[in-house]
């Protein structure tokens, strides 16, 4: 009897790619175990209290949230664009595209603390109840993790410009691409979940 | 009265459904010695049985079939439903009708239970029946309850998560801060007993007691008449702090 | 899988195979500096001792914590010799109930998350996952050096919460708001005690990712998930379960560092909250998520093992090895789902629990499978009482015990009466921390030839087993006897009850027990660095198995493996009749005509 071999091959830098895409996939996953449990903890408290929100206090704002949800779903969609395997042929998307997303990224914390600081100033503190530490909570958390996404993505500037990295089929910039994202998909579920609902 | 095994190791079970504990407890038990004595026999004896022997050899199997696997999976059908269906079915009647089959009946005493660090605050509605309005008995580390009238009680912590604790009646029931948990009893003998706290709620969790004092129908009236009274002489209106009860939760 | 009726194994998976495969694998020159090679090593190996010592260094803090505890309950108002005077010298030796509070809270945090987690999971998966499916390193080293090192600072955490004002934290493992707040807890300790949680924590997940990708991508040509030892499939499902349910316990603790730092609401409630309070069974329901897979994160390594090892020292296949990896996912998947039976008196909804009862009492299936599969194992086999073989059969011992009186803990109304009590203490003792002890000792007395290339003493090493077995299965039945005599948990003196006065001479005698369990450890200590320094060289397989690992030199080299192997057969092939000469077979020795594998491997 013997024994069945049959041959698959792949080119090395795509095992190598296979591999760290792999890892991220589980590393998305984790995070998104946290961000889960946070919205599970939003909703044990929310369907606890008796009004939402609480007597008394103003509900959020809208129109402003909304604005930045399209500031960073355009981001996504722009990075998109420098990170699939077209881009290779056309010489700067990849520079074009990390620069729009970072500007967006930016435009996006400046519009977040333009819905935290009147509210703060109002009287609208995380102490302000479970509704206000829910509110900054999760929103800041959140801003945090652009503010990273920020970052990674910036660290890919000098081998954009310098034309070292010219698409997604680098490892760097498709996961770092892939965090983006995340966090942009976290952002749509929080915008609905705090402001909408 | 039931009988268990080991009387000397616990308390007296006083109440009329501690027996439901142990008898699941026991029944458990017993299935339990019996399962793991089969598998510690099982141990010793392949031990002993299949040790290593000069010019002995092993069996080549994966046990991976037909018959193996019928045997393990009978096995650990046998398991399942001999065993577990069975303490989910006992389990689910002693749920059904005890453990939140709160009690309806008029003659039930209802008292609330705040406890704190590391103090037992206890109220009885008094005559008007409602609780926090003046005419409330209460009482510090002593509950009082007549025999044979079902108890039940509403529990809220003050400032830390506690558990009520009375060990010669079976029965647990945690008080969290925020918001009101249920839990009820009833005494079969009258007598003296122990509240414990049963959840870590600081350094002195361990002397956190409490008296539980289980009196005939007509002393506890007594006492509750009397209680009535020395609450009205005292009550002060001014302090808010008195009147840490809350509307009762049935 | 073959069976008793072929005389092969059956044909293996096709093979994912070509000269380019591993040429991601590249083999690294061996650093040279002295903090490149031992400190900030990035060898898989390395990390693992290094993962070793950290734990035993932990075992042994949370070990002397215990017995000051037991001494503490049988002798109370007695100063604990010698150690006492040093710690306590304010009170001539005796422990204060603070102390007692803080002690039993860091002797739960120091063994779970930083003795066994690191010896077993920390050490074991990363010597144990490259070496046992055929790769050179784990999938991202530079992510296994940044865990390691990520779980010293969480270390460093636990240990400075002792020294600052009013004490390490004290309110339990499990640290409950709102005891856990400001409202019960205003020192630092607390707050270090959340740092350190989420440090750990994050270690645990980077490992994860790292453990996962790595048995995922990095399988050696043949290795298909079902020739994959049990070990390394007990430790891969550990690692799904740390990557997606650490994160849970994050959450809990970052909001409980936000109520603490920040003055959120979260979890606070009661007489200190005038409006807008929280709710701090929340914290539980989170607590818990985590909670109950953490007690498979911890036993699920010890389980694959110890499976493993019977196979070994049975010199028989896995009886059921298909069944046994499915059983142990079947449970991982379960363990997701049963959560709430940790909450039966906390006044959760009468549907939920039942539901939750119902669901736990599922886990009996893939249990009793996995235990019938152990017993078939051994059945007609040969067996050597090496000690790692005895180490393994106790683990069969206590986990039967404890495994049992889970159940009485699992059904509502006996719970009712148990919960919170020693009986509790009892059960999870003899689940998560006798069986995965008796574990980690089985794997550290198997594998040591293979990590340092020196064989331990196997007299010292029953005498070891012995002493350690029978004084571990005294104390914690013991517990489950004055459990069920109605003593509850973390009592500092619970002769303050007239109700358990009479359990007095049982806590005495559990104590006698739990100190000899303690002293014979040093059997352990002497025996590891004596064999450590001058033991017997090790062979490349001194056990006579055919797992990979046992196929290059002790202590393998810097990269292990020269020329990727090619798996063909699974790893338990002993006495396989077509093998003639010796009793095993190792996973990449082709019997007789069977091709090796097309194309040329290596490069």
């Amino acid at each position: 009897m013997s024994t069945a071999v049959a041959v698959t091959r792949f080119p090395v830098p795509e095992e190598s790619r296979r591999t760290s895409f792999v890892g991220m996939v589980m590393a998305l996953a984790s995070w998104t175990m946290l961000f889960v449990a946070l919205f599970f903890a939003y909703a044990v408290l929310r369907l606890r209290a008796p009004a939402w929100p609480p007597d008394g206090l103003p509900p959020l704002p809208k129109a402003l949230p909304f604005l930045n949800t399209l500031v960073l779903l355009t981001s996504s969609v722009v990075l998109h664009f420098g990170v699939r395997p077209e881009a290779e042929e056309k010489p700067g998307a990849l520079r074009r595209a990390l620069l729009g997303a970072l500007a967006l990224g930016s435009l996006f914390l400046a519009l977040q603390l333009a819905v935290w600081v009147p509210l703060w100033r109002s009287g609208f503190r995380i102490d302000t109840g479970t509704y206000g530490s829910i509110f900054y909570s999760l929103t800041v958390f959140h801003a945090v993790h652009v503010l990273a996404g920020l970052v990674a993505l910036a660290v890919l500037l000098p081998g954009a410009f310098s034309g070292r990295l010219v698409s997604g089929r680098a490892s760097t910039v498709r996961l770092s691409a892939m965090f983006w994202h995340f966090v942009d998909a976290v952002w749509v579920v929080m915008f609905v979940a705090v402001y909408l609902v | 009265m039931h009988h268990w095994p080991f009387p000397w190791l616990t308390t007296v079970d006083v109440s009329r459904d501690g027996w439901r504990a142990e008898a699941l407890f026991w029944y458990t038990t017993l299935l339990c010695v019996i399962a793991f004595a089969l598998v510690a026999f099982a141990l010793v004896y392949s031990s002993w049985k299949y040790r290593a022997r000069p010019g002995g050899k092993a069996l080549y199997t994966h046990g991976t079939d037909r018959k193996s696997f019928a045997v393990t999976g009978i096995l650990a059908a046998i398991v399942f439903v001999t065993i577990d269906m069975n303490l989910v079915r006992v389990s689910q009647v002693d749920v059904k009708e005890y453990t939140y089959n709160w009690p309806t009946s008029p003659d039930t005493v209802r008292i609330e239970v705040m406890p704190q660090q590391w103090a037992w605050n206890i109220r009885y509605a008094g005559p008007d029946g409602v609780f926090n309005t003046p005419d409330d008995v209460v009482t510090l580390n002593e509950m009082r309850v007549p025999v044979g009238r079902p108890v039940m009680l509403n529990l809220k912590a003050k400032d830390v998560i506690h558990s009520f604790y009375i060990p010669n009646f079976r029965l647990k029931q945690d008080a969290n801060p925020g918001y009101v948990t249920r839990t009820w009893f009833q005494a079969l003998q009258p007598g003296n007993f122990e509240i414990a706290c049963s959840q870590m709620c600081g350094w002195a969790h361990y002397k956190m007691k409490g008296d539980l004092i289980v009196q005939s129908e007509a002393d506890f009236e007594r006492w509750m008449k009397e209680g009535v009274g020395d609450a009205k002489r005292r009550f002060d209106p001014a302090d808010r702090e008195q009147l840490w009860g809350w509307e009762w939760v049935q | 899988m073959g069976d008793a009726t072929t005389s092969k194994p059956a044909p293996i998976r096709h093979l994912h195979v070509g000269p380019e495969f591993h040429a991601e694998q590249h083999i690294h020159p061996e650093p040279t500096s002295f903090l490149r090679k031992y400190v900030f090593s990035m060898d898989h190996k390395v990390i693992a001792k290094q993962f070793l010592w950290y734990g035993l260094f932990f075992l042994a803090v949370g070990g002397a914590m215990a017995m000051m505890l037991r001494w503490q309950i049988a002798y109370p108002g007695t100063p604990f010799p010698v150690l006492g005077q040093l710690i306590w010298p304010q009170s001539g030796g005796v422990m204060p109930p603070q102390s007692y509070a803080a002690f039993f809270t860091m002797h739960g945090t120091l063994m779970i998350f930083f003795a066994i987690t690191p010896i077993l999971i920390g050490a074991f998966g990363n010597f144990l996952i490259p070496l046992m499916i055929g790769a050179r390193d784990m999938a991202f080293p530079t992510l296994n050096l940044m865990s390691f090192w990520t779980n010293v600072v969480a270390g460093l955490c636990m240990i400075v919460s002792f020294f600052v004002p009013m004490g390490a934290a004290a309110g339990g493992w499990q640290s409950y708001p709102t005891l856990s707040t400001l409202v019960g807890s205003p020192g630092h300790g607390q707050t270090l005690w959340i740092l350190g949680i989420f440090f750990t924590g994050s270690a645990s997940i980077m490992g994860a990712v790292n453990y996962i990708t790595t048995v995922v991508r990095l399988r050696a040509p043949g290795m298909g998930y079902f020739q994959m030892p049990l070990s390394v499939w007990g430790i891969w499902l550990t690692a799904i379960l740390n990557a997606l349910f650490v994160p849970v316990l994050a959450a809990g603790v970052l909001l409980l560092f936000l109520d603490r730092v920040f003055g959120s609401h979260f979890f606070l409630a009661g007489a200190a909250i005038t409006k807008g309070g929280g709710d701090p069974v929340l914290y539980q329901h989170l607590f818990w998520i985590f909670g109950h897979p953490e007690v498979y994160i911890l036993i699920l390594p010890a389980w694959g093992i110890v499976s493993d090892l019977l196979s070994f020292f049975s010199r028989k296949p896995a009886f059921g090895y298909k069944a046994t990896a499915l059983s142990m996912s079947v449970i991982t998947l379960l363990s997701m789902a049963v959560y709430g039976h940790h909450m039966f008196v906390v006044g959760m909804s009468p549907l939920l629990s039942q539901g939750f009862m119902t669901l736990t009492m599922l886990i009996s299936i893939p249990s009793a499978v996995f235990f019938l599969n152990w017993l078939g194992t051994m059945w007609r086999g040969s067996i050597r009482f090496a000690t790692p073989m005895l180490f393994s059969l106790g683990v069969v011992f206590v986990f039967g015990l404890g495994g049992l009186t889970g159940l009485h803990l699992g059904a509502i109304s006996s719970d009712i009466y148990l919960h919170d009590s020693y009986f509790v203490i009892g059960h999870f003792h003899l689940t998560m921390a006798a069986s995965v002890l008796l574990g980690a000792f089985a794997a550290i007395y198997f594998w040591f030839p293979k990590m340092f290339g020196k064989m331990m003493n196997d007299t010292l090493g029953k005498w070891h087993f012995w002493l350690t077995i029978i004084p571990i299965t005294i104390v914690f039945c013991g517990m489950l006897v004055v459990g069920y005599g109605g003593m509850q948990r973390r009592l500092y003196n619970y002769e303050a009850y007239e109700f358990l006065k009479h359990l007095h001479p049982i806590n005495v005698w559990m104590t006698r027990a739990a100190l000899l369990l303690g002293a014979s450890q040093f059997l352990f200590v002497g025996n590891f660095l004596s064999s450590l320094i001058s033991g017997k060289k090790a062979t490349e397989n001194p056990w006579e198995v055919g797992t990979l690992e046992w196929t290059i030199p002790s202590p393998p080299p810097h990269h292990n493996y020269d020329e990727i192997p090619i798996v063909l057969h699974g790893p338990h092939e002993f006495n396989n009749p077509a093998v003639a000469g010796k009793d095993w077979l190792a996973q990449d020795e082709p019997i007789d005509d069977e091709p090796v594998a097309l194309g040329a491997v290596g490069s």
